[in-house]
């Protein structure tokens, strides 16, 4: 295995894994919040066709972002009226929003077929760290939604734990009484990060048709909204673990070629995101590791204020 | 009220549900002919439906199925049509039936191999109805089957390959393990071998038909390992799409668009590739229907009845930017002394255009990966063999999983 190999399979991880990471962070922040979200899938596919539409037209691939980001948090919208004013059932309206994306989009990209886009995003390379021997290539000559996904990343990670705000979104999402007993309004900070979440799955789809495979195709998104369900357990509902978690299941992604060559089967690899993931589970339902990792106590729980 | 929020959202669920349901299914309705035709003779309608495997914005497969349709029925007047989009190959039959009951067709085609066995059922079941199989083997009184076959393209830009790879290493993206993708292969690597004898295929297989996202990552695989050129058998562009990114980046990849004109995803990358038209096929199954002359039987198209073309957008047999490079690269052939690949491939493309096919890839002697004679010298393979062929030419590197 030589380095250049190396590097190639790296570099790949990061980009089959930026819009994981993505929507991950934004189904944590809703999840945080006490509200399941079962719709990336839909969201990230009706992003994908926003974000091409509008790159094509306009030939602005940020604007494409901007309208990806639009895309999702209008599909999350419908998911915030419907659980959080509605107090309907968060896991069928999550599915029906995935179905309902998964259809507009096809709908709203017929015209889109076939048309390769000109103006896809190029990688940005920083001066300096660029010419590093090894991870110069790796880090530092990247798309800038990588290091836009890596930073909000951080950005959430510190607004969880170091602020009022992530106070507040987490108790919301551990117990809404006592939340709103301390003067928190629930249903508003559900449907603030309800809304985050759409616009980070929103970019996620743009991302898929504007920097990782520059064309719209129906049916795109390919799973990855179910992946990433998987993905907010996988890392314990952590932004910081979500990065490692989400480049290592693109990893999968890339290495499942890669080792083709080798007599693995790619089978095999593919359930490692899910067997993975039970793994998790089990290992956040276990009674030693429950109160400092597992999920959030009112997870999928309308809240009705008395 | 925890009773009226499921209702609510029982409500919605089942709305969704049935708009999906209803939405994935367009009836092409023409009302305004017969109106207009009724007061003066019987105007006979025939009424299609087509079953499609993957959603008709493919740009593969299923797109290149629905723009014959498109077309045939735009030119006539007597023809309707019905499609179901994206139908899984358990759940043929169920769209059959509704097909033939609910949207009162007179005809079927089913597009994709795994819609066989159903097909043949339902042709037991109907048999006042026709049906029409794509790309299967058994038929019946009333069943027949039809397919464009694309191996003799597959050659022709195996040659192309030959003369373009600096590494004499060629990847190819292959979807899954099956007899047609087997013979596109060994096609590619029978025309590789007449231009350059060292060259060798390497293959990644995705076990989908129509998946971007592994295209792209086998693509990306294949170019790490020291491939410089790419075939591919998928319904995107996205092999394509790959080449074009290295190519742009200083280090040359070039590709070989797949069914649809895809040179436009990369004009650097694409030198040529396989284009299908439908239009011929349908169009002459249609019309001996209308005359009442139909017979269920085979149909299998190739170049020399139109139904396969080299190219990789409408106009361009090759891309203009690789037609010196073909030129300058001179190879020696048996009969034909000293000649350059450019005007081989013009060549192999009459002589297979003839009507007698004067030449085809599948010629001995040939050998398999582990050496065995396969076919004798001079000996071509008939419908056959090809049709079941599961072994690989010697100078290929993969395996066929099994």
């Amino acid at each position: 295995m030589d380095t250049a190999f190396v590097i190639a399979t790296i570099g790949r991880a990061f980009t089959a894994g930026t819009p994981l990471l993505l929507a991950t962070l934004g189904e944590i922040i809703a999840e945080r919040a006490g509200v399941m979200n079962l719709g990336i899938e839909g969201m990230m596919a009706l992003g994908a066709v926003a974000g091409f539409g509008v790159s094509l037209e306009s030939g602005s691939p940020w604007l494409g972002m901007l309208a990806a980001a639009l895309a999702g948090i209008s599909l999350s919208a419908i998911h915030a009226f419907v659980t959080i004013g509605m107090r309907a059932g968060q896991i069928v309206s999550g599915i029906a929003l995935t179905m309902f994306g998964l259809g507009l989009s096809a709908l709203i990209g017929k015209g889109y077929i076939g048309r390769p886009l000109q103006t896809p995003l190029h990688s940005i390379t920083i001066p300096g760290l660029a010419d590093l021997p090894f991870i110069g290539d790796i880090l530092f000559r990247r798309d800038p939604i990588f290091y836009f996904a890596i930073i909000i990343a951080a950005l959430i990670w510190i607004i969880l734990y170091k602020t009022r705000w992530g106070i507040a979104i987490r108790s919301v999402g551990e117990n809404p009484l006592a939340a709103e007993t301390m003067g928190v309004d629930v249903a508003w900070v559900r449907v603030w990060c309800v809304l985050f979440g759409g616009a980070l799955s929103g970019i996620a789809g743009g991302y898929l048709s504007i920097v990782y495979n520059p064309s719209w195709i129906e049916g795109m998104t390919a799973g990855r909204g179910w992946i990433v369900i998987a993905l907010v357990i996988f890392s314990f509902w952590n932004p910081l673990r979500a990065v490692v978690a989400a480049f290592l299941f693109g990893g999968i992604d890339v290495m499942q070629f890669s080792l083709q060559s080798l007599g693995i089967s790619p089978n095999l690899l593919r359930m490692f995101p899910y067997v993975a993931t039970i793994v998790a589970l089990l290992i956040t339902s276990s009674s030693i590791t429950r109160r400092h990792i597992s999920a959030p106590e009112a997870l999928g729980e309308p809240y009705q204020p008395r | 009220m925890r009773d009226r929020n499921s209702a609510i959202s029982f409500v919605f669920v089942f709305t969704f549900i049935f708009v999906t349901a209803f939405t994935s299914v367009f009836a092409q309705e023409n009302p305004t002919v017969a109106a207009t035709a009724s007061n003066q003779v019987i105007v006979k309608k025939i009424k299609a439906g087509f079953i499609y495997v993957g959603p008709v914005a493919d740009f593969g497969w299923s797109y290149a199925h629905e723009q014959s349709r498109k077309a045939l029925v735009a030119s006539f007047p007597w023809l309707e049509s019905a499609i179901v989009e994206s139908v899984a190959e358990s759940d043929c039959a169920r769209v059959i039936d509704r097909l033939i009951v609910e949207e009162k067709c007179d005809v079927v085609f089913t597009t994709s191999f795994g819609y066989m066995n159903d097909t043949l059922k339902a042709a037991a079941r109907y048999p006042d109805k026709s049906f029409l199989h794509c790309s299967g083997f058994k038929r019946a009184k009333n069943l027949g089957t039809y397919f464009a076959e694309l191996y003799q393209l597959y050659y022709l830009n195996g040659l192309m390959a030959g003369a373009l790879t600096k590494s004499g290493k060629i990847g190819y993206v292959a979807a899954h393990p099956t007899p047609e993708i087997v013979r596109h292969i060994n096609a590619l690597a029978i025309g590789l071998r007449e231009v350059n004898p060292r060259a060798r295929i390497d293959i990644k297989w995705l076990y989908s038909w129509y998946d971007p996202a592994k295209a792209r990552e086998a693509a990306e695989s294949l170019i790490t390992e020291g491939c410089d050129v790419l075939a591919f058998t998928e319904d995107s562009p996205a092999v394509v799409q790959v080449g074009q990114e290295h190519t742009a980046k200083g280090k040359p990849v070039y590709t070989f668009s797949h069914y649809s004109p895809m040179q436009k995803y990369g004009e650097d990358s694409c030198v040529s590739g396989q284009l299908v038209d439908w239009n011929g096929l349908y169009e002459g199954i249609l019309l001996q229907m209308y005359a009442g002359v139909w017979k269920a039987d085979d149909r299998w198209w190739m170049l020399k009845e139109g139904a396969a073309k080299l190219g990789a957008s409408p106009d361009q047999c090759i891309n203009p930017k690789f037609v010196e490079p073909l030129k300058k690269a001179e190879i020696q052939d048996p009969v034909l002394g000293k000649v350059s690949v450019y005007d081989l491939i013009f060549k192999r493309v009459s002589q297979m255009s003839e009507p007698g096919v004067l030449f085809d890839p599948f010629t001995g002697p040939l050998k398999d990966q582990a050496g065995k004679e396969r076919l004798k010298p001079g000996e071509r393979a008939d419908q056959n063999a090809l049709w079941t062929i599961d072994w690989f030419i010697d100078n290929v590197d993969g395996t066929l999983p099994r």
